[in-house]
């Protein structure tokens, strides 16, 4: 048995984790503002859409997933005042006006043949960027400072892969002729070009620079 | 996507159909109305042994799946329709959606297994009508405690269906459902007293829904504590949900009226065939 009393590296050699990191606090709060936002946005039109889909398993998903959402805003509420933000509802904001407008426009689909619209919104539009963010800050962020921002955003993550699959899966079903195609590709890149307005879930910096630093 | 939908704009498939509470409860199918008891029974609870049973039980099953459907609506709802209630309420209703959700799934698996296929029952809306007040503590009241408080009877009266029939798969689904809801039912007491807790005006008002709503779904005697009533009042399961006792009086009473109601109108009925 090794000498317990032997002094140990505090870090074992297979811990390469960094201390240096992309965001400070105040960066990393104002990103998890912008993820509640866009996760509220998210749970709140699932929920609303499930009573006006009549296709039984999407039905099913919609109020599945409308919790997976919530929970994920209710993580970032949580972690929003050990960044400094005492205040998460104030600092629960859109990052931008186009970010509005392009979840007014996700959410817009109502009628029940309109079910392709809604899924395609959210399962080819808002969850990728939303994966894509995600992933920018939990490969950016100091991995030992901002340690319980890549646990919420590892959890958030596993799901966003499991709902984009289920998504995907059930508008490959729905898809059936050239004109679902193009029904499709038309709300997709509608949808998309205001995403990139809005600069992804974050806004400007969403995937690249901290927003700061991002040139106007 | 408008806040607020309509009852009558619920999404359905082709298989869907939908009637009013009074046809739904004349469904012959369901086993209710035969408050003098069968065969010499003395009692209309849903058992295996009432002459009706598993047409009864697969109705009472459909009924149960399509009202999950609705609360999985209902819920989903509340997390659209306003901006102006607690974050956290908001965040309860969506789990309430994930729980519907899976009851939906259980209750489509039990309807199989019970031989019955999707829409050989017809479904009324009016559990999404109690969800569509555009005051969310009257949602709370119409839904979580009453209609939640009677699916915690009914999972009671179909779990010991199950128990009694020896069909284990009834009798475990049915407890797991009965646990969401003791949960539903606590979150939505838990809710309406802190909503209501400087406003005794509402929270009475929502009350009062809560009876109408409660003897609603006592509709034709269905659910009361006589054994003239194929479902019983789960008592324990709603103290466990947070009911008083004089709360639980109260729905044994309202469902004592519907029940005494159901009786004089289906005697009214002979004497005029009588006369």
């Amino acid at each position: 048995m090794a000498d317990p009393r032997k002094a140990r590296a505090p870090f074992a050699p297979w811990d390469r984790r960094e201390l240096p990191g992309a965001f400070d606090v105040a960066e990393s709060a104002k990103r998890v503002s912008h993820y509640k936002w866009i996760e509220m946005k998210l749970f709140e039109a699932l929920g609303g859409w499930v009573a006006t889909v009549p296709e039984l398993d999407v039905k099913m998903r919609l109020g599945t997933h409308c919790y997976k959402h919530a929970w994920h805003a209710e993580l970032w509420h949580k972690r929003l005042p050990e960044l400094r933000e005492m205040n998460p509802d104030r600092l629960t904001q859109p990052p931008n006006d186009q970010l509005v407008a392009f979840v007014d426009a996700m959410t817009e689909p109502e009628k029940p043949e309109l079910t392709i619209e809604k899924l395609v919104g959210v399962y080819r539009v808002l969850i990728p960027h939303k994966i894509a963010a995600y992933t920018y800050h939990l490969n950016n962020t100091s991995q030992i400072t901002d340690a319980p921002t890549i646990r919420s955003l590892r959890f958030a993550l596993s799901d966003e892969f499991d709902d984009w699959r289920d998504g995907e899966m059930l508008i490959q079903s729905l898809i059936e002729t050239p004109d679902d195609v193009e029904r499709a590709a038309r709300h997709q890149a509608r949808l998309e070009t205001l995403m990139v307005a809005a600069g992804g879930i974050a806004g400007p910096g969403s995937i690249g620079l901290p927003a700061e630093e991002v040139a106007p | 996507m408008r806040r607020h939908l309509p009852a009558s704009e619920l999404a359905r498939d082709e298989r869907f159909h939908t009637i009013t509470m009074r046809d739904r409860m004349a469904d012959p199918r369901a086993g209710r109305g035969r408050f003098e008891g069968d065969n010499g029974r003395r009692s209309n609870r849903l058992t295996p042994d009432l002459p009706s049973a598993s047409e009864a039980a697969r109705s009472m099953m459909h009924g149960i799946f399509v009202g999950e459907i609705q609360a999985l609506e209902g819920a989903g709802r509340t997390c659209f329709d306003f901006d102006d209630i607690p974050f956290a309420l908001k965040l309860d209703m969506a789990r309430q959606a994930w729980d519907e959700a899976r009851h939906v799934e259980i209750s489509v698996k039990l309807s199989a297994w019970m031989g019955t296929e999707i829409g050989q029952f017809a479904e009324n809306t009016v559990l999404f009508e109690a969800a569509c007040s555009a005051d969310p503590v009257m949602r709370l009241a119409g839904v979580n405690r009453a209609l939640e408080g009677l699916a915690i009877d009914v999972f009671t009266t179909m779990k010991a269906f199950g128990e009694l029939a020896g069909d284990p798969f009834l009798e475990f689904c049915e407890d797991w459902m009965l646990a969401d809801e003791v949960t539903h039912v606590k979150m939505g007491s838990d809710w309406l007293r802190r909503l209501t807790e400087s406003d005794p005006q509402r929270r009475a008002a929502a009350l009062e829904f809560q009876s109408v709503v409660d003897k609603l779904f006592s509709y034709g005697g269905t659910r009361s504590d006589s054994d003239e009533s194929m479902i019983g009042l789960a008592r324990r399961f709603r103290e466990l949900a947070g009911f008083t006792d004089d709360e639980i009086s109260h729905i044994a009473d309202v469902s004592d009226e519907a029940l005494s109601e159901a009786k004089a109108r289906k005697q009214a009925v002979r004497a005029g065939a009588g006369a």
